[in-house]
């Protein structure tokens, strides 16, 4: 049994209050926001349901998944960062507000202060990366209970890293009004260089592999057949390839879809190392972009 | 002393906004500072608070300085802003619960403390209820039972009553004096010059320079035009009657660390 001095002890639980102050106070502001619950949502069927089944009507199976199925990960992803970035973009107003100077004043240490706001805005991103879950069944994706947990903890990782970079472009703005910009310039190149809408390199096209019973196709698959019926090989120019393979999102998205799926096509572990390292390096610098507000 | 201020100064792209201010404030002591608008007031208070570095000379509160021992400063002063700084989704009890988990207050007897503040700033029957729905003399008596909840020995008050009617203005001088009689120093900035007035100590700031730093009474014996002069004879006499805003290379910058 290890004793622990009790002033350490002390200074845990203060920081542990902190960090769960800082998370209450986030979680009853997105609970009070139904526009952010209502936004995920919509943006669930606006890409599942419409994209999934509109482009998925044309281009048919991917891997031999339907394309519904091939983006649900991917659906999952932009609510991640929509959510993890919004969550960092709450600072902007909180400064605005002059809401952060009572935080600024506070003896709490800023690593407890960082880690408190990005819990709490993971915590936030896998609320909204749950929901495309709700319709996985519309769409015809079966999970065990173990695979939601893995989904669930790559999410939390993801948001973590997510809301640190968000936190560290919202102390260097002035005004809520950049989030538009940062929708674009952030959000939008990170979703769409994932994977997330296109394999790397897969078999496109296929008819006919959805129509055989779930076992026989999982035994097709380990045999390495993903379509049946024609289809035809699409590879990423490399350039296109090279930039995916550089972004963290691509590694955690190919984990989240293994898990929900069981297809990937990046290296598993480099997937694992991500989703440890990315959280850290983004508790690192955000706690850094924080200090510095504390003091100029 | 509470606070001893020596030659403290900050520039900002190098134009001063504050140098060699100096001055000392004593438990139980109040001062005021004044000023016209860009004097250097709330680079002052900045400094002091912790949130600005300060470029030249040194600060020292409770004996412990303000540029290398901030965290310790943050744990002895109490602060209330200019502008409201509560988060109108949270009740008071909450912002109560989440200044004391950010001063690391003991959970042990939290509750009777926070409820004696509750009821000190007359909240106890809204103490559930949030924020959004009070009046703007409700949410200065919460941040004012907020920023003393840690027992500070410092209340530094930013222009306090900024928006109060008379009666919200009255209550909560009544308040800060109470506190003062309790041994807290306090130090505040105005522009309510008849605020000013009931510190015992009173500094003007005139373009970053403390110019004037006395009892109201020998501000008024030195600097006033008449036998019965006013401060606000000895201040307009001090810093002329033209208006004082410093713009230019100064204002983005302070506007920034403000915020």
């Amino acid at each position: 049994m290890i004793y622990f001095p009790a002033r350490f002890a002390t200074e845990c639980e203060d920081n542990l209050r902190i960090v769960f102050v800082m998370w209450r106070r986030e979680m009853r502001r997105y609970l009070a926001d139904k526009s952010q619950i209502f936004g995920g949502f919509s943006r669930t069927v606006l890409w599942l349901l419409i994209l999934g089944f509109g482009l998925g009507a044309t281009l048919r199976e991917i891997e031999g998944y339907s394309y519904a199925q091939y983006i649900l990960p991917g659906v999952m992803v932009l609510n991640v960062l929509f959510a993890s970035l919004q969550s960092a973009f709450g600072l902007v107003k909180d400064q605005k507000l002059g809401l952060l100077r009572q935080v600024v004043v506070a003896p709490a240490p800023s690593l407890s202060v960082t880690i408190g706001k990005l819990i709490a805005g993971a915590t936030v991103a896998v609320c909204q990366g749950a929901i495309p879950l709700l319709f996985a069944p519309f769409v015809g994706v079966q999970m065990a209970v173990a695979d939601v947990l893995v989904a669930i903890l790559v999410m939390f990782s993801m948001g973590i890293g997510l809301t640190g970079i968000g936190v560290i472009i919202a102390t260097r703005l002035n005004g809520f009004e950049s989030f538009g910009a940062i929708s674009n310039g952030v959000i939008q190149p990170l979703y769409f260089l994932s994977g997330s809408i296109f394999p790397l390199k897969g078999i496109v096209g296929g008819i006919g592999f959805l129509d055989i019973p779930l076992g026989l196709r999982e035994e097709l698959r380990n045999y390495g057949i993903y379509a049946i019926g024609g289809g035809w090989v699409v590879e990423l120019p490399s350039w296109l390839d090279a930039i995916v393979r550089v972004n963290p999102i691509s590694y955690q998205l190919d984990l989240l879809r293994n898990a929900i799926l069981g297809f990937y096509q990046l290296p598993q572990m480099l997937g694992l190392s991500v989703c440890l390292i990315f959280p850290l390096l983004a508790i690192t610098c955000a706690t850094r972009a924080i200090e510095k507000i504390r003091q100029t | 002393m509470t606070i001893i201020c020596e030659n403290l100064g900050r520039s900002f792209n190098g134009v001063a906004a504050v140098s060699n201010v100096s001055f000392g404030l004593e438990a139980g002591q109040s001062m005021a500072l004044i000023g016209p608008n860009g004097a250097g007031k709330s680079t002052t208070l900045g400094m002091l608070t912790t949130v600005l570095k300060p470029d030249h000379g040194s600060a020292q509160i409770c004996g412990f300085d303000v540029a290398t021992q901030a965290r310790d400063v943050r744990r002895h002063i109490g602060v209330l802003f200019q502008d409201a700084t509560l988060d109108d989704t949270m009740t008071p009890i909450e912002t109560l619960e989440f200044h004391a988990a950010l001063h690391g207050i003991a959970r042990k007897g939290l509750k009777d403390r926070i409820s004696a503040a509750l009821h000190w700033a007359g909240l106890e029957s809204v103490s559930r209820s949030v924020v959004r729905g009070f009046s703007g003399g409700m949410k200065r008596r919460l941040e004012l039972a907020r920023s003393m909840l840690h027992r500070p020995d410092l209340l530094i008050l930013d222009e306090p009553t900024l928006g109060l009617d008379p009666q919200g203005r009255m209550d909560l001088w009544a308040r800060v004096s109470d506190l003062r009689s309790q041994g807290m120093a306090i130090l505040l900035t105005t522009h309510v010059l008849s605020e000013a007035e009931s510190c015992g100590t009173i500094g003007i700031l005139h373009q970053g320079k403390l110019i004037a730093l006395d009892s109201k009474d020998n501000l008024t014996k030195s600097y006033g035009t008449s036998a019965n002069a006013t401060l606000e004879d000895a201040f307009l006499s001090l810093t002329g009657r033209q208006l004082q805003d410093r713009g230019g290379a100064l204002r983005p910058a302070l506007v920034r660390a403000r915020a």
